[in-house]
């Protein structure tokens, strides 16, 4: 379908449609890999990561201090840093349980923690038998969830620090920093497979589908789990 | 004392900043001598006078402190203790306030530019302009003294009068003080003072009279001549050898590099990546256009 199609005929796009409450269902050519749903609790993560991401910067180092030009200023993201950081803690909260049934690890996927990991990274991992999310996936799904709970701890610490006894202030300042490093560690990677490495992969995010040659190279075991196919 | 200019040693939160070295200015210091103090309280309201501070509501709970602790509207707090030494018992005071500490703990932990300086004098002063409100300096301060101002979210403190010492006066709880127990004057004076009255102290009975002028924050502004200057901490909880917090200094200067570098280094690993595997798509077909539904 071309850009240039009309909205009411785009309305009619049979993989959108059914993307709105449906997915893990073959459209013609096309799989739904993400309702409608899971993509709104995705992007509304992703939104409030970067505004607590941009207006914390600059107060962690000068180095990125122009980021609060954004804003209006150091003094509004004291607390735009603060709110937003809360609406990310929730909105993680949400997509937490809203996948955290598609998220249980085989023993297979344990073993992702390891050289299996850099294997996939190389491109040389077998991955005939990986399902829905590869075990990778579900790392990063546990590290974004533990992730945002220290988030959350040590933040209310941060937003609040003349309330806490001064060892909780200088160790929520540790855990504060190390969580963020790490996830900001993960995102960058996060967003690099899912753009420039692995092509196709973005569209589940936006249109929510992805080809059937795509599902079929990452995800064989939930291609055939869809298709039927063998 | 001169005129002092207020060219900035350091800035919170800077990477660039320091003096020009075309002056050389010397460092000033108020020294306190606690054993001629007499908990009069004449510092308080001279300082609450001149820096037009709001009186701030006390309670009446059966000593002689008028706070509990340093407030944004009372910067200079005499606080009282009482110690049982020899069998006798020893009334002692000694004067609360910011230490003006040479390495200042709130100026390292502060993330807004500008909003704590340590002036080329060595005055340590909160600039409110700049001031977000975070409360890291009371974090990164050993003795206690920022202190949050609720209505308008800004840390405040002693500014040892920069106002008055920046025109050649003396600050104004020197010049209200009735016994002569406070001085002023540069550091190297203030010092040698101090030492006179230790010496003096020690061969009247107290041998252990010490100036405290604690290291671990590089030397401060503010001098103390302590009578029992092996017991800082009979002073109302004075800290015996006070520095920055372990948990500021690792944050800044370990932690911040090597979260710097790995962020950096994951951008870079991401590229390096990308050139040395390359993409993972479909062979053999351009999926994201052959495959799309045709119509």
């Amino acid at each position: 379908m071309s850009a240039t199609t009309p909205l009411r005929d785009r309305a009619m796009d049979a993989a959108v449609v059914m993307g709105r409450d449906r997915e893990n269902v073959a459209v013609g050519n096309e799989i739904v890999r993400h309702r409608l749903a899971s993509r709104l609790i995705h992007w509304s993560v992703a939104v409030t990561f970067f505004a607590s991401l941009f207006s914390g910067l600059p107060i962690w180092t000068p180095i990125f201090g122009w980021m609060a030009t954004l804003f209006g200023g150091l003094s509004v993201c004291r607390w735009l840093h603060a709110w937003a950081g809360l609406a990310f803690t929730v909105a993680s909260l949400v997509m937490f349980f809203h996948w955290v049934g598609e998220m249980v690890m085989t023993a297979d996927e344990k073993s992702w923690i390891g050289p299996k990991l850099f294997e996939y990274l190389r491109y040389q991992g077998d991955e005939s038998q990986v399902g829905k999310y590869n075990g990778g996936q579900k790392i990063f799904f546990y590290t974004a969830g533990l992730g945002a709970l220290g988030l959350l701890v040590s933040g209310v610490v941060l937003w609040f620090p003349l309330r806490f006894p001064q060892i909780v202030r200088e160790l929520a300042i540790l855990l504060h920093d190390v969580t963020f490093i790490l996830f900001v560690v993960s995102i960058v990677f996060h967003i690099y497979l899912a753009t420039a490495a692995e092509p196709g992969t973005f569209g589940a995010m936006t249109r929510g589908t992805v080809t059937r040659a795509w599902a079929k190279l990452h995800h064989a075991r939930w291609y055939r789990d869809v298709t039927g196919e063998k | 004392m001169s005129v002092q200019n207020l060219e900035i040693a350091r800035s919170s939160a800077s990477l660039i900043g320091g003096l020009s070295g075309i002056r050389s200015l010397p460092t000033v210091s108020k020294l306190i001598d606690t054993s001629t103090c007499i908990g009069c309280k004449a510092c308080e309201v001279a300082c609450q006078e001149w820096n037009d501070l709001k009186s701030v509501a006390t309670v009446n709970d059966g000593d002689y402190q008028t706070l509990k602790q340093l407030d944004a509207q009372f910067w200079n707090l005499i606080r009282f203790d009482e110690r049982e030494v020899d069998g006798g018992l020893k009334w002692l005071m000694r004067k609360d306030q910011c230490m003006h500490c040479a390495e200042p703990g709130c100026l390292e932990a502060c993330p807004a530019p500008g909003a704590i300086v340590q002036y080329a004098n060595g005055i340590v002063d909160v600039n409110p302009e700049q001031c977000i409100g975070c409360g890291y300096c009371e974090t990164g301060c050993p003795f206690d003294v920022p202190k949050f101002h609720a209505s308008t979210g800004k840390m405040a403190k002693c500014t040892l009068c920069v106002d008055r010492v920046s025109v050649g006066l003396e600050p104004a709880c020197i010049k209200a003080c009735p016994t002569g127990c406070l001085h002023f004057g540069t550091k190297e004076d203030m010092i040698s003072l101090g030492n006179g009255r230790v010496e003096q102290l020690k061969q009247n009975g107290f041998p252990t009279a010490a100036l405290y002028d604690p290291k671990g924050v590089g030397g401060t502004g503010v001098l103390t001549v302590l009578a029992f200057g092996d017991h800082p901490e009979w002073y109302a909880a004075l800290p015996r050898d006070p520095h920055v917090p372990l948990g500021v200094r690792f944050w800044k200067n370990i932690l911040r590099p090597i979260g710097l570098i790995a962020i950096a280094g994951a951008v870079v690993g991401a590229f390096g990546h990308y050139f040395n595997f390359g993409k993972k798509e479909v062979k053999g077909a351009a999926d994201a256009e052959t495959n799309l539904p045709q119509g």
